[in-house]
């Protein structure tokens, strides 16, 4: 079972907000989908280390020195920008 | 049979029964009609597959040769990244999302002169088994609109089933190009894990994610799967197709082949896609093939280890929307992080923030080793499993989904049971296989079914030689009444 305050926590650290009358029906939700995710607490651990599929292994290249994207091209998807930067409302005081 | 689209447009392009722009102003004109009907597509690009056409012609009539794809009107879902053409994923909050960059899939079509004809419906960012937590609202089955095209590539399947689109893209994390294929009536692939590049696609559990085919037959897929399946620098998980074309093995005899059926998998399945998947069988016993029977008991845990590693991921890749860079950004807010928060509640859909949250959950100090790291070890343990199936047959034959399309509305009631409809499909993507859907059967309202081929990693000869061999021998496919009729 899961608790009102535990979501409205995890809701925190997700970065989302839940509006008053959502938050019934998303702790309902979310109890079911976390008792439904706790089955796999009835499984046998057999101590096998998943580490990647099919062998993957780290890729390594020499460190070669490419074009990148264009600043401009890549401002116009933002809706703020100034002078060549992203904007944003200021951090500190 | 149900003969290459692909071939029989390719030869009438060469022996000039039909010009590349006429082609393509017939697919545009059929899109522009049956999309009020069907919403397979969220973005028509009509100019650009035009120019492309023209390009097509003037090469034709200089008597260079065309390769294959050449001239051919496709699509693409919308999360494949297209440069200058906005890419949404289907959600608000990358609704006015242009890229500066192509997919590597895409630069690779786009090279061989491909015609896109726009870009296809999805559940918000690919979450979803019936295309219905999209943006624009679903995308419907053209077998009987009453009914969704499934999800979450749903638009690729309902163009290419509909016939306003000769191939298509998808993508597929837990079943979402072959679960759409299966309920359209039509053919669609997931590759193994690595095989076709991943760069542009917009992610939502990188370790899942694949990019396929979804195409009218076997033969097509296996052409737009030789197609793509390169290896890329752009991505660090890119392996390639490793051996020969698929084409070159795709009609061979399949005397002697073993294939495989798992209890686990017709658990649960209706009786009409049961007895359609058992009939699957009985020809492939008459076509030489030997059936093995054995169990998958590790299969049991597959749909929780899916749910929780996929949101874990999600929740991580899905940090990145914060209205700064690109995307909606809230309009009124007092800080920073207020901005995020009003940005990515108002952005998000209801099942894409629902899966943030458990995947935060199952990350989140406490729950970590209980949740994520208990499912990481059972992955383990299931990519084992297959790895022994596979020690005792060749291919193994499953139903895609268990049951035919949903109604329209039925999937976003409940989330638990939608998720249960995907217990067919989830394993390939948790052991990083290849798996094809191929349709099998109607149901007595006329529904597609579809069964599932699943190979061992970079087998994808194997199944698509299987999967033409039946396509071949049982006659099954019935185009649905859209589109262009040639």
């Amino acid at each position: 079972m899961v608790e009102k305050e535990e979501i409205m926590k995890i809701a925190i650290l997700s970065k989302l907000f839940v509006a008053d009358d959502e938050i019934e029906k998303l702790t309902e939700d979310m109890s079911r989908i976390i008792s439904f995710a706790d089955t796999i607490n009835n499984a046998a651990d057999e101590g096998v280390e998943f580490d990647n599929i099919n062998n993957l292994c780290n890729v390594l290249r020499e460190d070669e020195v490419k074009p990148s994207c264009d600043r401009e091209k890549i401002l116009k998807n933002a809706k703020d920008s100034d002078e060549g930067c992203f904007l944003v409302k200021n951090i500190m005081k | 049979m149900s003969e290459s689209m692909i071939g029989k447009l390719h030869s009438m392009l060469e022996a000039r029964e039909i010009s590349c722009v006429e082609l393509t102003k017939s697919y545009i004109e059929a899109a522009g009609r049956d999309n009020e009907k069907l919403n397979a597509y969220v973005t028509l690009t009509p100019e650009t597959a035009l120019e492309t056409a023209k390009a097509v012609d003037k090469k034709i009539a200089a008597g260079e040769s065309i390769g294959l794809l050449e001239g051919i009107p496709m699509t693409l879902k919308d999360n494949i990244s297209t440069e200058n053409i906005r890419t949404t994923c289907c959600s608000k909050i990358l609704e006015d999302y242009v890229p500066i960059y192509d997919a590597t899939v895409w630069k690779l079509l786009k090279a061989q002169n491909a015609v896109l004809l726009g870009k296809t419906n999805m559940d918000e960012f690919a979450m979803g088994s019936s295309c219905e937590t999209s943006y624009f609202g679903g995308a419907k089955n053209p077998h009987n609109l009453g009914h969704v095209a499934g999800g979450s590539s749903g638009g690729v399947a309902s163009a290419v089933g509909g016939n306003i689109a000769v191939y298509g893209l998808g993508s597929d994390t837990g079943g979402s190009i072959r679960q759409p294929a299966s309920f359209c009536g039509i053919v669609g692939m997931k590759p193994t894990y690595g095989a076709v590049s991943r760069f542009g696609l917009i992610a939502y559990a990188s370790s899942f994610d694949q990019i396929g085919p979804i195409t009218t037959s076997v033969e097509d897929t296996a052409i737009v799967y030789d197609a793509v399946s390169e290896y890329d620098p752009m991505d660090s998980t890119s392996q390639g197709r490793k051996g020969a074309p698929v084409c070159d093995t795709l009609k061979k005899d399949i005397k002697g082949m073993k294939i495989g059926i798992a209890s686990e998998y017709m658990d649960g399945v209706r009786d009409d896609v049961r007895q359609a998947v058992e009939n699957a069988a009985e020809i492939y016993r008459s076509l030489g093939a030997e059936i093995v029977y054995f169990d998958l008991p590790a299969l049991k845990y597959a749909l929780p280890v899916y749910y929780i590693l996929a949101c874990a991921e999600a929740s991580s890749n899905l940090g990145r929307y914060d209205g700064i860079r690109y995307g909606y950004k809230a309009e009124r807010y007092t800080d920073v992080n207020d901005m995020i928060k009003k940005t990515r509640s108002t952005g998000f859909g209801e099942e894409v923030k629902r899966r943030i949250l458990l995947g935060t959950y199952v990350l989140s100090s406490g729950y970590y080793d209980a949740y994520y790291k208990k499912a990481q070890n059972l992955r383990g343990t299931i990519v084992n499993a297959f790895k022994k199936a596979f020690e005792s047959c060749d291919v193994i034959l499953a139903p895609t989904v268990p049951m035919t399309a949903f109604e329209n509305g039925h999937a976003v009631s409940d989330p638990v049971e939608t998720y249960l409809t995907d217990i067919c499909t989830v394993p390939v993507n948790i052991a990083g296989l290849p798996g094809v859907s191929v349709p099998c059967g109607y149901n007595a309202k006329g529904m597609p079914i579809g069964m599932q081929l699943i190979g061992n990693s970079f087998c994808e000869a194997k199944i698509l030689n299987a999967a033409w061999q039946y396509e071949n021998a049982a006659n099954i496919y019935r185009a649905a009444d859209f589109g262009v009729k040639i």
